[in-house]
């Protein structure tokens, strides 16, 4: 298990001195080389002093160029925005699910910072220009019932995530999500049509390359904010051992 | 059911066209004698291809993936497919065809449309690059159409171009 967890390394600012800290994880299950594998990818974002961070405008993701997340088998049917967004991933068809996660957002309620949960789904979009369009959905229930959706596009070896603002509480900080965790593949069932049935099937997930990356397995993301400022972080995934 | 492929360009006339120098050749043989023996005319041949196959998956190494299959057509054969996707719209595929008499090699870069249908289509110019046996200085382009199976990782290509060796 050692071999291949993620290094969660700390933020490196850029730009102005952010008054945001950042740091990414990446994990996969299994951790076999050559061998089809689930990618959890996650990352936190806090302030030195516990205040309210700034809002999360853009990510970039970059992840290991042979990772076969394009030949995965994942996301073989789309769903609409406005359809994820309004009735949420239950009505998106089931070979455009990708994956799942969960995330936290705070926001201000004078002089309070309240959280919320909320779960993720990860659905395959339309796609734009020939790239796959990953839709993330976040739904959260409580304190507030509110559905985001921001989509990310599936690049050689980068994920370019659009996040858009949430507004708070009247004239307060717009809802600052301050850490994700989600998993493209994994636990997911598929359907296809055989001698006319249609059958479930598992896709099989991301291919891991059969030889290891000198060094391991290279993550790190940018992160821009609203009030202008970005921060880097990045992690490694040892190669698994054996 | 199996898809159709529909190229836009009609299909290329075939035909062999033998570019002999061998008619002056032998005439100098008869003139100087056994001494003077010309070496045999090298015969260039000129042969319009359109192949089409279903391949299966053989291997993969995460974003290569290699299928292999029958060919019918003009040059028949057995082939051996390297085709590569990373998730940008540009792939590329290396190929070899096993034809009788030799193999001819070649590479094409297409691009993919529809990464999120189970079968996207890809298109692009191949280049015929070599081969062995009688194909061993094959050189040649043309066109590469093709449809990629995302579930079982099979490719139906079919190649249309012009093949010189």
């Amino acid at each position: 298990m050692a071999a291949a967890t993620a290094l969660c390394v700390s933020l490196f600012p850029a730009g102005a001195w952010g008054t945001q800290l950042t740091s990414i994880s990446a994990r996969f299950s299994p951790e076999r080389l050559g061998a089809p594998t689930a990618l959890s990818l996650g990352f936190e974002v806090h302030t030195p002093d516990g205040s309210l961070p700034s809002a999360l405008t853009g990510l970039s993701f970059r992840y290991p160029p042979n990772l076969g997340i394009g030949t995965s088998g994942l996301g073989l049917a789309t769903c609409s925005p406005a359809k994820l967004s309004y009735y949420g991933p239950k009505v998106c068809p089931a070979n455009s699910i990708m994956g799942s996660g969960s995330a936290l957002a705070k926001f201000q309620v004078s002089p309070e910072v309240s959280e919320e949960t909320a779960g993720i789904a990860l659905v395959a979009g339309p796609s734009q220009n020939g790239y796959v369009n990953l839709l993330i959905s976040a739904t959260g229930t409580f304190p507030v019932a509110a559905r985001i959706v921001m989509s990310a596009l599936l690049l050689p070896g980068r994920l370019q995530f659009s996040v858009p603002l949430v507004p708070g509480v009247p004239e307060g900080p717009d809802v600052a999500v301050v850490s994700v965790k989600a998993t493209i593949g994994g636990n997911l069932t598929y359907y296809e049509r055989k001698h006319g049935r249609r059958v479930a099937y598992r896709p099989q997930g991301i291919k891991l390359p059969r030889h290891c990356p000198r060094g391991g397995f290279h993550f790190d993301a940018t992160f821009s904010f609203l009030d202008g400022t970005q921060a880097q972080a990045q992690t490694v995934v040892r190669c698994p051992r054996g | 059911m199996r898809p159709m492929l529909r190229p836009a360009r009609t299909a290329i006339a075939l035909g062999v066209a033998v570019a002999t120098a061998a008619g002056s050749g032998a005439q100098a043989a008869s003139r100087g004698g056994a001494a003077a023996r010309p070496r045999p005319a090298h015969a260039a041949r000129v042969m319009g291809v359109r192949d089409e196959g279903s391949l299966h998956y053989v291997s993969d190494d995460a974003t290569l993936i290699v299928d292999e299959g029958g060919l019918s057509g003009t040059l028949p054969g057995r082939s051996r497919v390297y085709f590569t996707y990373n998730g940008s719209p540009n792939v590329s595929a290396r190929f070899v065809i096993h034809a009788a008499g030799g193999a001819v090699e070649g590479r094409a870069s297409c691009l993919l449309h529809n990464p999120n249908s189970p079968t996207p289509s890809f298109r692009g110019a191949l280049q015929i690059t070599g081969g062995s046996g009688r194909y061993a200085h094959a050189r040649g382009s043309g066109e590469l159409f093709g449809i990629f199976h995302r579930r079982g990782y099979g490719l139906i290509v079919q190649a249309i171009g012009r093949l010189r060796y």
